[in-house]
């Protein structure tokens, strides 16, 4: 498994990479709306279903929402099992990255499947 | 949090000439000085990880039908998930902000023929993307038609 990692790691890197600057950039305005102020209230009209399913069934619309979804669990995954050597995890590594990138995979899939049933 | 490091982290590829100390964690490591601001950078990932699986969830929803997009809204109403979605939005700022100031520094000197642009027209290029990407989303979430 280690050596697959070794093998993978340019492709992991890729997408840890878009993870942060397109994930980042996509999340701002979602966590912005969708998460902090349609649920204190504030622009009703944006979460109605029919418009929300609209909206997001567009093809374009379709891609950004994977994107915004699948890109920050790699940044995450990558992130966290950087963490974990750092503080001491080293000879787990291969455990740990194995079950975040494992977690990636699953979510990149699921990912994928959310937008194409919209 | 002096101990000693990874044995492999600083290997060169091949020996050198000179005999050297094992590694050591910097003393400070992990939340002393400088080196706070590279530890929460990598923990931002378990904010990225969650928020990734959230935004799964609700998109999920709003593909299984009204009944469950109002479901999902309603949980979204719950003040743990508003108090997650604002250090999400901390985490993301502080991660923008970091890491566009760190993309200038990384660039390589050339690529063939092609100088990078100097690192402030860079770092304005990423601030005016970022901006503009969320505008636009914010601009469509609340409802605006482009």
């Amino acid at each position: 498994m280690k050596t697959f990692l070794l093998r993978v790691e340019p492709l992991i890197w890729l997408l840890f990479g878009q993870g942060i600057l397109i994930g980042t950039m996509l999340l701002t305005g979602w966590v912005l709306v969708v998460g902090i102020l349609a649920p204190l209230g504030f622009f009703p009209n944006g979460m109605d279903y029919t418009r929300a399913l609209d909206v997001a069934s567009n093809p374009v619309s379709r891609l950004v929402l994977f994107a915004l979804i699948a890109l920050p669990l790699w940044k995450g995954a990558h992130h966290l099992r950087s963490l974990s050597i750092d503080l001491g995890g080293a000879d787990r590594d291969t455990t740990v990255a194995t079950t975040l990138y494992a977690l990636a995979v699953v979510g990149t899939i699921l990912a994928a499947i959310a937008v194409v049933r919209l | 949090m002096a101990r000693p490091a990874h044995p492999h982290a600083m290997q060169p590829s091949r020996p050198g000439s000179t005999r050297t100390a094992p590694p050591q964690m910097p003393p400070r490591y992990p939340m002393g000085g400088r080196y706070r601001n590279y530890t929460l950078f990598d923990a931002t990932g378990l904010v990225y990880l969650l928020v990734g699986f959230v935004a799964l969830r609700i998109v999920w929803a709003l593909g299984s039908g009204r009944e469950a997009w109002q479901s999902m809204l309603n949980q979204l109403e719950n003040p743990l998930y508003i108090a997650f979605h604002v250090l999400a939005f901390v985490s993301v700022v502080f991660v923008a902000v970091r890491f566009f100031s760190l993309f200038p520094k990384a660039q390589p000197p050339r690529i063939g023929p092609a100088k990078p642009p100097p690192a402030p027209v860079i770092t304005a290029m990423l601030y005016g993307v970022w901006f503009g990407i969320t505008a636009v989303m914010t601009f469509v979430l609340i409802g605006g038609n482009l």
